[in-house]
């Protein structure tokens, strides 16, 4: 099992520089000088060439990427090329709130969409099945952005209920900040939801039809054991790790839901980044994601062992 | 129903399990095709009854249909009665039958190799039997599962206990099978093809590890095969199916000395011998009519040579030809038609 690991951290470290050449090319392929924006209204061409000279500018490619990456592994990725904060700085600042709304998200997702999908797996064909699968339909196919907004006018304007935007940190009101964050992580979490329910609903078919759950009803177990012991036990297998896998593109997800209710998370500082061309803030905040993308792959496939006990050597 | 007779043995007691007229169908889309029709057969304690059939002649669905593990929707029993201990079970509540399943009657199945579930251990596995039905302690369970497993002569039993399915050959998985089955004490134990999928070599072992467990909890067991050594080596009676119905029904003895039905006699002709230096094995001609193009008369009547006009015009029903031997065949006995025409 160990060794398994072990095994899959060393397949991940070439991943990760892989990612880390791409994010920085990209980066450089990418039109607009951050330089230009920097040197103010006037440009004035030694200005210019003094500050490319400054962030090593005028290196070759390879020794750029070579001194970003030294920093990169000893927890520098530069400062904002805007504010001079340092970007780690901004990213340990944003990342709780993104990684709060996400997880509350999957909570959600996780309530609705397993039990949802179990129903309809078991009542295969009935009217719950049918229900649940055009709820999912719907949840698949609605556009964050819509929903956000559909929902900020009905419970926020119109019902009055949670306010629209804004947000509170965890730290200064545990009640304030759930208020802020509910509905982001209904919006979020919606086709998150849909697709659970849909993977658990497969699975669940796949796994009721195989002998073992005829061998424990014929134990005599009552439905409710063989369902929920015997037959979920082995159709959550791709369940978890599915939805690990997906708890990735929730991070991505949070960019349009939290520029919908103003939430300041990763979402936000990277489309403010980008829109700033503020280099090593983008710099910083793809490769932190796509770090943070290949740890949830090995989580999953680890997970995918751990539950899985024919994976496990002896 | 006279109990069958014919047997060497004494006379056994009441009947354990009676089957009468049972008749099974899929149902779907406004349609009900028949897939097992009139069965009827008894079964008393301590002795075996062998089903005997080729594949999708219905045994299996008829062993589902006493256990209650029909998948319904969409096969459905259309007709009969189901007695076990007197208690009619079709009359039972679902929780009345699961409490009886596992406990007073028990189940084997084809496939030791997907019929454990790969997410639990062994133990865990047999243990769940007996709390289910007997209550007690984690660890009582654990001991009995213990105890069950020396008795299905699992080596290193202790350290089974804790290991999964996949660490188990199938011969070893059978065994955990038959463990997890016999753990409570069955008064009836039904015993689905439980050496098809096995290699001979496992096979014999098996079934004697079946037959001796059997004869030490006197339990009666409804064994189904398509295996005629098998229904020679453990069968007391003997009830042969084709599409769905019985044909015949006797005690071994005069099963495999003078069977009466041309289907009968047929699988005895497609039974491989050591002795014998035949070139080919006998087949019987043509194939199983589909369940939806049953013909009106005898079903076998396509395929026998002994078929006349009058047996495709009714059913022929299952009659004594010799006290405790039944068969549908309306030409039996038929040694008379073979001294006939020869």
């Amino acid at each position: 099992m160990l060794s398994f690991i072990g095994r899959r951290i060393l397949i991940a470290i070439p991943t990760v520089i892989l990612v880390s050449i791409f994010v920085f090319t990209l980066q450089k392929l990418l039109p607009g000088d951050p330089i230009l924006v920097l040197a103010g209204e006037e440009r004035d061409p030694q200005v210019i060439e003094l500050l490319r000279a400054k962030y090593h500018l005028n290196d070759p490619l390879p020794i750029q990427y070579l001194a970003w990456a030294g920093q990169a592994l000893q927890g520098n990725l530069g400062v904002s090329l805007r504010t001079g904060v340092p970007v780690m700085q901004l990213i340990k600042d944003k990342l709780p709130v993104t990684l709060q709304l996400a997880a509350m998200a999957m909570c959600f997702a996780l309530l609705i969409g397993i039990p949802a999908g179990v129903m309809a797996a078991v009542r295969k064909g009935s009217a719950w099945d049918y229900g649940a699968t055009a709820l999912a339909l719907w949840g698949l196919s609605i556009p964050n952005f819509f929903l956000g907004i559909l929902l900020i006018f009905l419970i926020s304007v119109q019902l009055n209920w949670l306010p629209a935007s804004g947000y509170v940190p965890l730290s200064e009101s545990v009640s304030q900040n759930l208020k802020t964050m509910i509905m982001p992580a209904f919006v979020l979490g919606n086709a998150l939801a849909a697709s659970m329910m849909r993977h658990t609903r497969s699975a669940m078919l796949g796994v009721l039809r195989q002998d073992y759950v005829r061998t424990a009803r014929a134990k005599g177990l009552l439905e409710p054991r063989v369902i929920l012991k015997h037959a979920l036990r082995n159709a959550l297998i791709p369940v978890v790790t599915i939805g690990t896998l997906l708890f990735g593109e929730l991070l991505a997800g949070a960019v349009l839901t939290e520029q919908i209710f103003t939430i300041p998370g990763f979402g936000k500082l990277i489309v403010d980044a980008v829109f700033n061309r503020d280099y090593s803030v983008v710099q910083g905040v793809v490769l932190c994601t796509a770090v943070g993308y290949i740890a949830l792959n090995l989580l999953a496939d680890v997970l995918y062992v751990v539950l899985n006990p024919r994976l496990r050597t002896r | 129903m006279p109990p069958p007779s014919g047997s060497p043995r004494p006379e056994p007691q009441k009947p354990i399990l009676s089957v009468a007229g049972l008749s099974i169908a899929l149902r779907g889309r406004g349609r009900e095709t028949s897939l097992v029709q009139d069965v009827s057969f008894s079964l008393s304690e301590g002795r075996t009854l062998c089903l005997v059939g080729e594949s999708g002649c219905g045994k299996s669905l008829t062993s589902l249909a006493i256990m209650g593990l029909l998948a319904s929707p969409p096969l459905e029993i259309t007709r009969g009665e189901i007695l076990f201990e007197g208690r009619d079970l079709r009359a039972l509540s679902a929780r009345d039958r699961a409490d009886l399943r596992g406990d007073r009657m028990t189940m084997i199945f084809q496939e030791p190799m997907t019929s454990l579930n790969p997410a639990f251990t062994i133990g865990d596995q047999i243990a769940e039997a007996v709390m289910r039905h007997k209550g007690g302690t984690a660890e009582e369970a654990r001991a009995k599962a213990l105890e069950m497993l020396k008795r299905v002569r699992i080596p290193a039993a202790e350290k089974r206990l804790d290991e999964y399915p996949h660490q188990l050959s199938g011969g070893m998985r059978q065994r955990i099978m038959i463990a997890m089955a016999l753990v409570n004490g069955p008064r009836l134990l039904i015993a689905d093809e439980p050496t098809t999928a096995l290699d001979v070599t496992i096979q014999a072992q098996i079934l004697s590890l079946v037959r001796r467990l059997q004869q030490e909890t006197g339990s009666a067991m409804l064994l189904i095969t398509h295996d005629l050594g098998v229904v020679a080596e453990v069968a007391d009676e003997v009830a042969v199916m084709y599409a769905g119905r019985i044909v015949e029904r006797a005690s071994v003895k005069d099963i495999f000395d003078d069977p009466q039905h041309p289907y009968t006699i047929g699988l005895m002709g497609s039974l491989p011998s050591l002795s014998g230096r035949e070139e080919r094995l006998a087949t019987i001609p043509g194939s199983v009519p589909a369940p939806e193009r049953m013909p009106k008369g005898c079903r076998f009547a396509p395929r026998c040579p002994f078929c006349i006009p009058a047996c495709t015009e009714a059913q022929p029903p299952l009659l004594e030809v010799a006290p405790g031997h039944e068969a549908a065949c309306i030409r039996a006995p038929l040694e008379q038609h073979v001294t006939e025409a020869a």
